[in-house]
């Protein structure tokens, strides 16, 4: 396995260091100088997430406000330094739980200091679960005073953990009431032209789960995915159901799935991790059920003068509901004055991102609201630059929609004692990058 | 500026800003606010206007671009009020330059301000006319501002930004200021008594007179003037005393303004100005403030700039030497490089060299100073200063210090201690001692050139042959040395090792012995050298010794199939040739001298001057004949010492005025050359012919080393040609001579082209007619009119030009045929003179039609049956003549056959029994002659390619004569390219027709049957 680090740091938005830790001496001490003058100081930042300078390579990114910068000096697997640090800002928010910045770290720099020796070494990546790493690195995080944490016992035998055959999961666990609880959240992302035609869509999902089930639990989850369907029909010797099936892309699971039976069942079963995981990641390219769809007209009459309409429709089921709608509709650098009619929610000019910012809070399926606007500019110096037109964007939550139709069928739960499970299912459709050219 | 709150919360919100996104996501709020608040003019108060104005000149100084607003900021300007209108002015000035075209709308508003009589009004707008008037403001504000400046009536503050507000209004348009009188006003500034105002006017009179000094000579007395009140400390108040100086500014101004001056002449003004200058030179002196010295040294480098332009005394210029001297002993860094480099430009002066002599040991021990800059200036005055008399002493300290220079220096160090030894040698042995001692410390770092010169010079001088040999062997008992000691000293010792043979330790084997240890552990290309050496050994070994020749072949063997070409074919020839015995001796006899030529270390020094002012130097190394050449030959050699290119500059080359110029390069308008006398040979030829003007004339700029290509062309200083002088230039594309010989092997392409026009030539022939059609296109937008085409035709062409249009429509091209009729044979050419206006220039030109002989011959293929027949029915001169040509181009033969081709002279192979031989036929059509038969036969000498027997005959001696005539020119100046055709400008030889001596036909078996046929 290729080295995925060299060293890591924790910068604030100033480029101060926070913490850091140098696991292979390949890289220089003033490593950070480099990335602060020549990435964080340049307009750069923000454009490509890996930048070489002096032969070393900067993997990093931006979570709340702290920049968490890799440096390696060989041919790392970038790919793998980007999962480790997004595994790593998992692991520490669930030991301080709650949010993760500045003010998070520097309330628990002994705690991270000592995360930080076990999740790597020599640069490469090592455990990273928090259940397995909550049993023997036992230290509490200072928490954020809002979020509670419920107290149980853990069993510090971190050997078998480690090496054991289920070893994401403790033996002996009781709960006194059996739960499941399956969430689908999937984004659509979107790029249509001005015509209405989609120039590219996808959505990407993800299976999240939380558990609190007693002893070792087997659990079968069943999706109205095309494989499944197809193999069951078979197994079954009876014709595929008609309805709607779903072809998944790109299939992950989390480590607990049983690949093998995958293989030659194509069923999902496995021994959950205790608590919350992300069981599974798929991406969908075709039959795409849009949530939202925009026609927009923007005319620019003569030099100063500009009208905008922007008619929004919402195509998902009449008894659903949209939530935390935004549409943002970008205007010239020159805008000066700005008069909207819009028939729902509220539309405001942002001159910090130049656009016409549109929140509805509360958007019914099947209706469609409307936003008009004039707009003036200002008259500028030298020739006039032609307004490059960038797309306009849109954010919303969508629950219970999901954009590529997957439904879970069945989620059954085995165990020896044989108790009552109860699962609660939940789908959500987010926004991606969801642009309209306009 | 108090009380704008919306200003103050808006800077301190942008100052708490954590990190740059959030500084630029604070001012696009603004910037939204701002336009918004513009676009609303009703709620746009003129407090709010100011305010907002403000915040733009903030964003835009954090670096922001504000395209917007400009139109508010100009409008304040108008206001009434003075923190409107200063608003309006500070901003204006920042976001707009000279080029905007709202500053247009200002100019009256400004003006307004200039004229009215409000003085912070004035200051106001004569700062911003200053910092961003441009042409447009000088032409409408000059009168005005000159008004303000010499009123009486105005404070000095405004008379002050006034005199800067016109410098910058000269600069953008020098006719507005350069009014009549103006100059007797300029005098009479001069006599202000505020110092202020004075500085300002001479910033001013500074740039008047670099541009043009005649004008403003009366100026002069008065510079003087104020600097003897100020060197006597008389009337200058204290707020202008700076470090107990007199207004430093003001006395650097007013030396500078007084070396444009090119002399003084009255006396008494020259008598004040060397009082004044020994004041200053006298008065100086290194003190502790930084500041106090910064200021009186400034003052003081002026003055012996001053010194040096006005060609002072030599009582003077040694003063400024001791001076100088004093400075270089001082500790202080900065000092000692600014008192180094002053002198390296004194030396420019010749006669202070003495007296800078007396200060070289105090510049060597600059040599060792821990600052390089001091340790490249003090090499540089070395080198500059170095002539006969301390040569041996400089360059031996050159060469100790090589030893422990740094690396970077050591290159150009050891050139130019090998370029003084060869310069100043007092005895030629000590000039190898030298650079045997150079090679030997910085191998590395010795170009090729200096040991190809050091073996020049041991070729060329016997004397020396011996003692170079003996020394070169002694650095062969080191230990280790460097490979190019070993390259030099193999030569040596290859050529004159047998000189020595009498000492111990020097016969040829123990040469070979010794040379051949170092074989191992050199590269490549330096074996070869050492072959010869062996080669050479072997050769002088007396009595030959059978072992050495043994050791030498079995190393020759070994390098037989090196796979080095070189080396291989050294080793094989040489083995090949040591076997021959006396033939040996012949082939490896001593070499012959060198031609002497200009040292090519010279050369290269010259291009490795990097700075401006070391081109000092280099001008005074070319001043000084390299009189190591006239040493190195016993008798005077001609035309030695070679011409060195000494610059003409000014057209004078006193070394004041050049030192003028290099000093100053403040003359700001560059000059066009007047009437250059091209330097190409072509338009020389061509002169008759075509275009009359030489190919464009070229400028220069008056400073800076123009010598460095040695251009003779003359720069006049002050002349400014008029543009209309030069109606008649046209840049030419493409060579006039090259496009007519293209044109007479083929038959369409392009005949003619500058910038306006382009002539192409289209041609059909048959038989003696011939139809040519001219293209002529008019490259440009608007029409070429009084177009006029007129052929001459020589006697022998009957020519019929159709009438050409009198204009050529834009981008259009018009058609002009031309019938041609061959009367009888002629090499003559037809001309055309063509002429055209474009605008008010008048372009006319004169071209040769490509209607030449071979256009009228037609290519015959004859089998042997036919040629020989006809060839023995023509018979001797004037039918037949026969010419040896010499002087041809060395041309293989099929290329030669391909030549004769392309003019239609067909080559029929085979008919000739002698390959080496070619025979062609063809035939030539004419109104006279009618079609007549031609042979030729051309018969050439392998071993030299550069001459041949040309025979041609024809049944009409006119047309044999001119038909050898004609290839005979092809043979010899066509080829060369570019040559001209006009008759009897070729450097033919003199047709002397020769008959064929018998001697010639009996050992040449081509002549046999050239006789036989």
């Amino acid at each position: 396995m290729p080295v995925a680090a060299s060293a890591i740091y924790f910068l604030n938005l100033r480029g101060d260091v926070l913490i850091n830790r140098t696991y292979r001496d390949d890289v220089g001490g003033n490593m950070v100088d480099a990335f602060r003058t020549h990435i964080m100081q340049t307009k750069e930042l923000g454009n490509c997430p890996v930048r070489q300078i002096g032969g070393c390579s900067f993997v990093y990114m931006r979570i709340s406000n702290v920049y968490i910068v890799i440096v390696v000096s060989s041919n790392a697997n970038v790919a793998c330094g980007f999962k480790f640090v997004v595994e790593a800002v998992a692991l520490f928010k669930s030991y301080f739980g709650g949010a993760f910045d500045e003010d998070a770290i520097r309330n628990n720099f002994v705690l991270i200091y000592e995360l930080l020796d076990e999740i790597m070494d020599f640069g490469y990546p090592q455990n990273l679960s928090p259940e397995i790493l909550k049993l023997y690195i036992t230290q509490e995080g200072v928490r954020s005073p809002f979020s509670s944490k419920p107290k149980d016992k853990p069993v510090p035998n971190a050997t078998l953990q480690v090496t054991g055959a289920v070893g994401w999961r403790r033996e002996g666990l009781a709960y006194k009431k059996n739960e499941v609880f399956l969430d689908i959240v999937e984004s659509v992302n979107l790029l249509m032209s001005s015509k209405g035609n989609v120039l590219r869509c996808d959505v990407t999902g993800k299976v999240l789960m939380k558990c609190f089930l007693s002893g070792m639990p087997d659990l079968k989850l069943g999706l109205n995915d095309k494989i499944g369907l197809e193999k069951e029909s078979e197994m079954k010797s009876r014709p595929a159901k008609s309805g709607k099936t779903i072809e998944l892309d790109d299939v992950t699971f989390h480590q607990c799935v049983n690949l093998t039976r995958f293989n030659s069942e194509k069923t999902v079963s496995f021994v959950p991790p205790d608590g919350e995981f992300e069981l599974m990641k798929y991406r969908i390219t075709e039959g795409v059920n849009l949530p939202f769809r925009v026609l927009p007209t923007i005319k620019e009459l003569g030099r100063t003068r500009m009208e905008v309409n922007v008619k929004v429709k919402s195509v998902f089921g009449a008894k659903m509901f949209a939530l935390g709608v935004v549409v943002k509709i970008p205007v010239p650098k020159q805008t000066a004055k700005t008069n909207f009619q819009v028939t729902t929610g509220r539309a405001k000019y942002n001159p910090s991102i130049d656009c016409l910012v549109w929140k509805i809070r509360k958007f019914p399926g099947q209706t469609e609201s409307t936003l008009s606007a004039e707009i003036e500019l200002i008259s500028t110096m030298g020739e006039k630059k032609s307004w490059t037109r960038p797309p306009i964007q849109m954010e919303f939550q969508v629950p219970m929609f999901t954009a590529s139709g997957l439904r879970v069928r069945f989620l059954k739960v085995w165990e020896k004692s044989g108790y009552n499970t109860v699962e609660w299912v939940r789908y959500i459709t987010k926004a991606g990058s969801y642009e309209i050219r306009c | 500026m108090t009380g704008m709150r919306g200003l103050s919360v808006f800077i301190s919100d942008v100052r708490n800003c954590q990190n740059k996104e959030a500084e630029r996501l604070r001012v696009d709020k603004e910037l939204g606010n701002i336009r918004t608040c513009f676009k609303n003019e009703k709620v746009l108060t003129p407090y709010k206007k100011k305010k907002y104005v403000w915040k733009m000149l903030y964003i835009h100084m954090l670096g922001y671009d504000v395209d917007f607003g400009h139109m508010e900021a100009v409008s304040l300007i108008s206001a009434p009020k003075y923190p409107e209108k200063q608003v309006g002015y500070i901003v204006t000035s920042c976001l707009l330059n000279e080029n905007h075209d709202f500053l247009k709308l200002a100019i009256n508003t400004v003006r307004n301000d200039i004229i009215g009589r409000n003085e912070t009004f004035q200051c106001l707008a004569l700062t911003l006319v200053g910092n961003i008037g441009g042409r447009d403001f000088a032409e409408s504000l000059a009168p005005d501002v000159q008004k303000l400046l010499i009123s009486s009536s105005c404070r000095p503050l405004v008379r002050k930004k006034a005199a800067l507000c016109l410098l910058r209004l000269f600069r953008k348009n020098p006719d507005a200021v350069n009014v009549d009188g103006w100059a007797d006003r300029m005098a009479q500034l001069l006599d202000e008594r505020d110092l202020g105002v004075l500085t300002s006017s001479t910033s001013l009179l500074v740039a008047l007179v670099s541009n043009n000094h005649e004008a403003y000579s009366s100026c002069l007395p008065k510079c003087v003037k104020i600097l003897e009140r100020l060197a006597r400390n008389q009337d200058v108040p204290q707020e202008y005393t700076y470090y107990g100086i007199p207004s430093p500014w003001l006395q650097v101004k007013a030396m500078r303004a007084l070396q444009y001056f090119p002399t003084i002449e009255d006396p008494s003004t020259r008598k004040a100005l060397f009082e004044v200058l020994q004041r200053i030179l006298m008065g100086t002196d290194v003190v502790k403030n930084v500041n106090k010295n910064n200021a009186s040294h400034a003052v003081l480098f002026e003055a012996l700039s001053l010194v040096m332009h006005l060609d002072a005394e030599k009582e003077m210029m040694s003063q400024c030497v001791a001076l100088l001297g004093k400075f270089i002993s001082v500790r202080e860094p900065n000092i000692r490089y600014l008192g180094l480099e002053n002198m390296t430009r004194m030396l420019m002066v010749t006669d202070v060299q003495d007296i800078i002599k007396k200060h070289q040991s105090q510049i060597i021990t600059s040599l060792k100073d821990p600052d390089i800059s001091i340790r490249r200036r003090a090499l540089d005055l070395l080198y500059g200063m170095c002539d006969v008399s301390n040569a041996k002493d400089i360059v031996e300290e050159l060469l100790q210090y090589l030893s422990t220079a740094e690396f970077s220096m050591r290159e150009e160090l050891s050139l130019k201690a090998a370029i003084l030894a060869e310069k100043f040698a007092p005895d030629l042995s000590w000039y190898v001692d030298v650079i045997l001692q150079l090679i030997d410390k910085a191998g590395d770092f010795v170009s090729d050139d200096i040991w190809f010169r050091v073996v020049q010079f041991v070729t060329n001088n016997e004397d020396l042959q011996p003692y170079a040999a003996s020394k070169a062997r002694e650095y062969m008992d080191k230990i280790a040395i460097h490979e190019t000691m070993v390259k030099v000293s193999a030569y040596i010792l290859g050529e004159y090792g047998h000189l020595l043979a009498r000492q111990p330790g020097c016969s040829a084997s123990e040469l070979f012995s010794i040379l051949h240890e170092k074989l191992p552990t050199v590269s490549t290309p330096t074996i070869p050298i050492l072959l010869s050496t062996y080669a050479k050994l072997l050769m002088h070994a007396q009595p030959p010794d059978p072992e050495l020749q043994k050791k030498v072949w079995a190393v020759f063997k070994k390098y037989e199939s090196c796979i080095d070409v070189e080396i291989q074919q050294r080793a094989v020839e040489y083995f090949e040739l040591s076997k021959k015995g006396p033939a040996f001796m012949d082939v490896l006899a001593e070499m012959p001298k060198f031609p002497e030529r200009q040292s090519s270390l010279i050369k290269k020094a010259e291009n490795v001057e990097d700075t401006a002012d070391q081109s000092a130097i280099k001008l005074r190394a070319q001043q000084q004949p390299s009189n190591a050449i006239v040493l190195a030959d016993p008798q005077p050699v001609n035309g030695a010492p070679p011409p060195l290119k000494v610059p003409i500059l000014s057209g004078s080359t006193d070394p004041e005025s050049v030192a003028r110029s290099l000093s100053h390069p403040n003359g700001t308008l560059s000059n066009i050359d007047p009437q250059t006398p091209s330097p190409d040979l072509l338009s020389d030829l061509l002169g008759p012919l075509a275009i009359e003007a030489p190919p464009g004339a070229v400028s220069y700029e008056q400073h800076g080393p123009v010598g460095a290509e040695g251009v003779p062309d003359e720069i006049d200083g002050s002349a400014i040609v008029p543009v209309e002088e030069q109606t008649n230039t046209v840049e030419l594309i493409g060579n006039i001579a090259e496009r007519f010989h293209a044109l007479c092997l083929k038959d369409s392409g392009v005949l003619y082209e500058d910038p306006h026009i382009q002539i192409g030539i289209k041609a059909e022939w048959r038989g003696h007619h011939g139809r040519l059609v001219l293209f002529m296109g008019n490259k440009n937008t608007s029409p070429l009119t009084s177009v006029q085409a007129l052929i001459l035709p020589p006697a022998h062409l009957r020519l019929d030009l159709s009438p050409v249009p009198d204009t050529i429509p834009p981008r259009a091209q018009v058609q002009s045929p031309l019938e041609v009729m061959n009367i009888r044979p002629s090499r003559d050419v037809a001309v055309l003179d063509f002429s055209y206006k474009f605008g008010t220039n008048v372009v006319s030109a004169k071209l040769r039609i490509p209607a030449t002989l071979n256009k009228f011959l037609q290519p015959l293929q004859l089998t042997s049956e036919e040629f020989f027949p006809q060839w023995r029915a023509i018979s001797g001169p004037p039918l037949k003549l026969q010419e040896v040509v010499r002087g041809v181009r060395p041309l293989a033969l099929p290329e030669m056959a391909n030549l004769f081709n392309s003019f239609h002279v067909t080559i029929c192979p085979g008919l000739d029994p002698n390959p080496n031989n070619l025979v062609a036929s063809t035939t030539f059509y004419s109104e006279t002659t009618g079609a007549m038969l031609c042979l030729a036969r051309i018969e050439t000498d392998p071993a030299d390619r550069t001459q041949l027997r040309l025979t041609v005959g024809s049944g009409d001696p006119t047309l044999t004569f001119e038909l050898k005539e004609f290839i005979k020119e092809q043979l010899i100046t066509i080829p060369m390219g570019s040559r001209a055709l006009v008759p009897a400008a070729g450097p033919a030889p003199s047709p002397a027709v020769q008959p064929p001596s018998p001697a010639a036909l009996a050992d040449d078996p081509g002549a046999m049957l050239a006789g036989l046929l």
